[in-house]
C-alpha cells in the first residue's frame, strides 16, 4: 500500500516533465525492482488510476483524476490509522 | 443513578463505536486496506454490543419494568465488545509478530485462570481488559514512533476503557461500592478520547465511496 501511495504521490508531485514519469525514475524515487513496479504499475493503470502515456518509443505515466482522489483517501486514512498506531 | 449512567455510557459507546466503524468502512472501500477492515470489525462489534446493552436497559426501562436487566443480554452485548476488542489488539498483534511475544501469553493465562470457574460476563470483562490493555500499550509505543498526538488520544481512550473494565469487573466483589459508577464514568472519558481524532478527520476532502453515497 506505501508503495502504491509513494508511486502515485510521485506522479503527482515530483514529476520530470509535464509528459509524465518514466519507469526508471519511478524506480529511483519508489526503490523497488523493475519486474514488481512493472506488475503495480500495470495494476495503477488497469484501475485508471494512472495514464500510460506513449513518448518517443517509451512509456511515462501520469497521475489520473481518480488517481489523485485516492491519493487524498490515501493520506485521510493513513493518519486515520496512525491515530490507532496502525498503518494501512 | 448508575441506570442513569449506563444508559448514556451504553448510547456514547454505540455512537462512538458506529462513527469510527463507518470511517473505517469508509477507508477500507475506498482504499482496500485489511488493516482499516480489521477496525471496521472491531468497531461494528463494539458499536453492536453497546446496542445490544443499550437496548435492554431500555427495554427494561420502558416496557419490562421488572427492575433488573436480563443478565443473559447483557452478556451477550459484553461479549459482542469482546470480539471488537479482540480485532484492536489482533491488529497490533500482527504488527508486532505476537506469536513471538512470551509477555502477552504471560499476561493472558494469569486473568483467566482467576476466574474460570466464575460467570460468563466476568470472563468476557476480563479478557476485554487484557485486549484493551494491550491495545493501549501498543498504541502508545507507536506514539513514541510517529508522534502522532491522535495516538496519544487513541491510547487514553483504550486504557481508560481497559480501566472502567476492570474497575467493572472489581465491582463484582464489591457490588454495593461506587467502583461501578467509577468505572461507567471512566468508560465514558474513554470513549470520548477515542472520539475526539476523527472529528478532526477532514471529511469533505474525502471522496465517498458511490455505495456510501
Amino acid at each position: 500500500m506505501k508503495i502504491i501511495g509513494d508511486i502515485l504521490a510521485t506522479t503527482r508531485d515530483d514529476l520530470q516533465d509535464e509528459d509524465g514519469a518514466t519507469v526508471t525514475y519511478l524506480i529511483r524515487k519508489a526503490n523497488i525492482s523493475h519486474s514488481r513496479i512493472s506488475r503495480i504499475l500495470k495494476t495503477l493503470v488497469s484501475h485508471g488510476l494512472l495514464e500510460q502515456v506513449e513518448d518517443q518509443g517509451s512509456n511515462k505515466y501520469k497521475i489520473s483524476q481518480t488517481g489523485r482522489e485516492f491519493l487524498q483517501a490515501y493520506y485521510t486514512f493513513t493518519n486515520f490509522a496512525d491515530d490507532f498506531g496502525l498503518s494501512i | 443513578m448508575e441506570f442513569l449512567l449506563e444508559n448514556i455510557l451504553n448510547l456514547v459507546g454505540f455512537l462512538v463505536g458506529l462513527a469510527i466503524g463507518i470511517m473505517a468502512l469508509i477507508g477500507y472501500r475506498n482504499t482496500g486496506s485489511p488493516t482499516l477492515f480489521r477496525l471496521t470489525i472491531a468497531f461494528f462489534s463494539i458499536s453492536i454490543g453497546f446496542f445490544v446493552i443499550w437496548t435492554s436497559y431500555m427495554i427494561e426501562d420502558f416496557v419490562v419494568k421488572s427492575g433488573s436487566v436480563e443478565r443473559g443480554i447483557q452478556t451477550v452485548g459484553i461479549g459482542i465488545q469482546t470480539v471488537g476488542y479482540f480485532f484492536i489488539a489482533f491488529s497490533h498483534s500482527i504488527k508486532s509478530f505476537f506469536p513471538k511475544s512470551s509477555y502477552f501469553r504471560s499476561v493472558g493465562i494469569l486473568p483467566l485462570f482467576l476466574v474460570s470457574s466464575v460467570q460468563l460476563e466476568h470472563i468476557f470483562r476480563s479478557v476485554s481488559f487484557i485486549l484493551l490493555a494491550y491495545g493501549a500499550i501498543e498504541t502508545m509505543l507507536s506514539y513514541f514512533e510517529n508522534r502522532n498526538k491522535g495516538t496519544i488520544s487513541i491510547s487514553t481512550g483504550l486504557g481508560l476503557l481497559a480501566l472502567g473494565e476492570f474497575l467493572g469487573w472489581y465491582s463484582f466483589v464489591f457490588p454495593e461500592s461506587i467502583l461501578y459508577t467509577i468505572s461507567m464514568t471512566i468508560k465514558i472519558g474513554g470513549l470520548i478520547a477515542l472520539f475526539i481524532p476523527l472529528s478532526k478527520v477532514p471529511l469533505t476532502k474525502i471522496k465517498f465511496d458511490e455505495g456510501l453515497e
